[in-house]
């Protein structure tokens, strides 16, 4: 019972992050406001990649997965398309990692 | 009903991704005393994995408080992407708003924002992803802790690396300028540097904040530049 108390209290937090933006930007904006919301999606998707691609064990490494990211960053730049970058990116990984490189 | 299919399907690509953590967290729930029906039942209501993980590494020595206010932290960047969505919905009734907020994971996120930037998102494509995710989040999680053994650590087969590749070709639908490049290279740098110094997932947040504010600053530089 307390188990599920906790995992409806997590769950509410959770839901608050994620409710509270979306409700209360509903109506009018400052132009300012706008404008640097646009930028934040280029930000977070950048800084969600940066950490898991040149530091997976918390630090600075130029490894198998930087250069399976750095290949995956190619190719999406050249396809644009998200399964293709998946693909690419984990084929590099698997090549590197039978080659024993 | 097809922006309902076309989101859903759009999670395809990630599933090994989700499925490979879903499975390694009911591994883990398993170690610290859950039942299967615990793991299952916490990722079905709380649905936000980085949380979860570190939930389950508190369990045994925090009480329900810190345990309650970790989660809350770890997931404060969902302010920022719902920030960031909020323009597109501003027309959707609150229960639709509600029931979009209720499972939008980082995944389900950045599919539908590079969809709306490319003109083709909706809020129903924002549903289709959300829903994606949430089938296969606990699904797996359940049935790693039915399994209950040993799973191989997902970074052996490259597995952890489905989310950065995902994210980097939905990155690609911002890029358009020289600002939009600069503030991508800006925040990838701060999130490295934050996730050294900074607990938990704040170096989003941050990353996130300063990158996009660098990008309105150099737009009101380059705009004085121009009629200088």
């Amino acid at each position: 019972m307390e188990k599920l108390l906790t995992f409806i209290g997590m769950g509410l937090a959770t839901y608050l992050t994620r409710y509270t933006m979306i409700a209360a930007l509903g109506q009018e904006m400052p132009p300012l406001l706008r404008r640097w919301l646009r930028y934040v999606p280029p930000a977070a998707l950048a800084a969600l990649i940066a950490p898991a691609a040149l530091a997976p064990r918390g630090h600075l490494e130029f490894g198998i997965q930087a250069g399976a990211v750095m290949a995956g960053a190619v190719i999406a730049w050249r396809t644009r398309s998200v399964p293709g970058a998946i693909l690419g990116g984990m084929a590099i990984f698997w090549i590197w990692k039978a080659l024993g490189l | 009903m097809r922006d309902f299919r076309r989101g859903l399907l759009a999670t395809l690509p990630l599933a090994p991704g989700v499925v490979a953590f879903g499975l390694l967290y009911g591994v883990m729930a398993r170690q610290v005393g859950f039942s299967p029906w615990d793991a299952w039942a916490m990722s079905l209501i709380v649905h936000a994995g980085s949380a979860q993980f570190t939930a389950l590494g508190m369990w045994r020595d925090a009480g329900a408080i810190p345990i309650i206010l970790t989660t809350l932290v770890i997931n404060l960047r969902h302010l920022l992407m719902g920030a960031s969505v909020a323009p597109y919905l501003r027309r959707l009734s609150p229960p639709w708003k509600a029931l979009l907020a209720l499972w939008m994971s980082d995944e389900s996120y950045a599919l539908t924002i590079a969809e709306y930037e490319r003109s083709r998102g909706s809020h129903r494509y924002f549903l289709g992803a959300n829903v994606g995710i949430y089938l296969l989040w606990p699904t797996s999680g359940l049935v790693g802790a039915l399994l209950g053994t040993a799973i191989p650590d997902p970074s052996r087969y490259g597995l952890d690396l489905v989310f950065p590749l995902a994210f980097l070709g939905l990155l690609t639908a911002f890029l358009k300028d020289r600002i939009s490049v600069t503030v991508a290279l800006v925040a990838g740098g701060l999130a490295l540097l934050g996730a050294r110094l900074l607990p938990g997932s704040w170096y989003v947040v941050m990353a996130g904040l300063l990158g996009s504010g660098v990008g309105v600053l150099l737009e009101e530089v380059m705009g004085i530049w121009r009629n200088f």
